[in-house]
């Protein structure tokens, strides 16, 4: 961990928190699962044990509830697809030698946007595109697409270039280089931006319901606002256990997706 | 109403909120502060409890905040206090694993020394270990705090206090003319607090750094 915080800037540490690390044990492959399938079973032992009235069975059944989970994974999904579309090319270009002096201005705008926060910037996507799913996807992309961007141009900058001088003497062309050394050393820093999107598009997925998209955000929103307690645990605890769920794919691909040399 | 208007004729509004704003995000980061540094040390002390410790914190960060926010609802009722309680556990990962990773970064030679000096463990901790850690545990502070100042905005669905109201008002007047104005407002604010935050972080980093590490 102290390795790599010292190879990038202060102010990078908290998105390169999941550069390369071990091989995983047991305990990984097996805890976030175990632990979601306890919570899960807990859920379902609590509701149904609840005398539920008719305001919470309208919310609480089976087909009501997967609607708004598929809901809330196609938004994370195509989101998620979408900007990492946009920003890995996006922060390919920035790194390249023509196009040095974009990088850290790239990074300083960056540094800024991160301060808008999340609500306000898909309102205001929403208040300008208009209600409805493709709006959404679109604040979602606009918000995701730092870490991404980011962690594709820490990721790319810090293969060590005596690497790309010894591939381009050997006659790689730069475009060979960038294929088979540049980026898959930069896979590991690439991968953990590419979770972070993935995890700020599911998280920002519940706030979908203020523009007209049933997600999650719907079901807690329901609960808060009809004052029903049980309709809200659902809901928190389904969006909450969603996004456990997928951080944990997210892990899992990045553990089998790095290069075995790293 | 241009944008202007609305910024004039709302000033007194957008600063009310903006103080509650921060003054949320400050209890916030306060309690996480000693909850992070504490549960930090814990963590660089005991091998067995440090993944526990990391694993938790950066489970919680992953939760939706919308959910983390109305978790806390039936125990704590609407308003500051689930708003604050969500906050701070937003804010743990970023303090406790830049404090793990301060102190694990204190040279052991330079501990060795300090004990052989026959300083005690405790001031071997708060003159030695902590003042070398800080600018370290300080950015994770940073950190902190600018995730914390743009989820805060969310603290309004649970009628928490915060510019989040004027993105709210905006919301709820959607297809009106005005609504640009409040989503702006509120959002422009939220930017404008997040760097007075960072700026003061600038200078309490030179304030509080130890003058021999400076």
């Amino acid at each position: 961990m102290v390795t790599t915080a010292s190879r990038v800037p202060h102010e990078l540490e908290f998105e390169a928190k999941r550069a390369p690390r071990g091989r995983w044990t047991l305990r990984q492959w097996l805890g976030m699962p175990l632990f979601l399938a306890v919570v899960g079973t807990a859920l379902y032992a609590w509701v149904s044990a609840q005398e539920l009235d008719s305001i919470e069975q309208r919310t609480l059944n089976a087909g009501e509830l997967t609607k708004r989970v598929i809901e809330h994974l196609q938004l994370a999904a195509v989101s998620t697809v979408i900007v990492i579309a946009v920003a890995v090319p996006l922060g390919i270009l920035a790194t390249r030698r023509s196009a040095r002096f974009v990088a850290p201005v790239v990074l300083v705008l960056g540094n800024l946007g991160q301060a808008i926060p999340s609500l306000g910037l898909i309102t205001l996507v929403v208040l300008l595109a208009g209600v409805g799913f493709e709006s959404v996807v679109f604040g979602l992309v606009a918000y995701s697409a730092l870490p991404i961007l980011r962690n594709t141009m820490v990721g790319l900058q810090q293969v060590d270039q005596t690497l790309v001088k010894s591939a381009r003497g050997m006659g790689m062309s730069p475009m060979q280089t960038l294929l088979r050394i540049e980026l898959p050393l930069a896979v590991p820093v690439v991968l953990a931006g590419i979770r972070t999107a993935l995890i700020l598009n599911i998280g920002t997925a519940t706030l979908a319901t203020f523009f007209g998209v049933q997600a999650l955000g719907y079901v807690i929103f329901q609960g808060i606002q009809l004052d029903r307690t049980p309709v809200l645990i659902v809901g928190a605890v389904l969006a909450s256990g969603l996004a456990l769920l997928v951080d944990w794919l997210a892990a899992a691909v990045e553990e089998l997706l790095t290069p075995r040399g790293l | 109403m241009d944008f202007y208007e609305y910024l004039v004729d709302n000033a007194e509004f957008l600063f009310s909120d903006a103080v509650d704003h921060v003054v949320v995000v400050a209890l916030s980061i306060g309690i996480a502060l000693v909850l992070g540094c504490a549960l930090g040390v814990l963590a660089h002390r005991s091998a067995r409890l440090r993944p526990v410790i990391l694993a938790v914190s950066s489970t919680l960060l992953t939760i939706p905040s919308l959910a983390l926010f109305a978790i806390f609802i039936p125990l704590l009722g609407l308003g500051t206090p689930p708003a604050v309680t969500a906050l701070v556990l937003y804010a743990l990962l970023p303090i406790v694993r830049n404090t793990v990773v301060g102190l694990g970064s204190v040279d052991q030679f330079v501990l060795r020394a300090a004990r052989g000096m026959g300083m005690g463990s405790w001031r071997r901790f708060t003159s030695i270990e902590l003042p070398l850690a800080w600018p370290v545990v300080l950015t994770g502070v940073r950190v902190s705090t600018q995730v914390v100042v743009g989820i805060a905005a969310i603290a309004a669905l649970v009628n928490g206090p915060g510019l989040g109201n004027e993105i709210f008002r905006g919301l709820r007047s959607l297809g009106s003319p005005f609504a640009l104005n409040f989503v702006l407002g509120g959002t422009l604010a939220i930017v404008v607090v997040a760097l007075l935050f960072d700026a003061v972080f600038v200078l309490l980093r030179r304030l509080t750094t130890a003058r021999g590490i400076r």
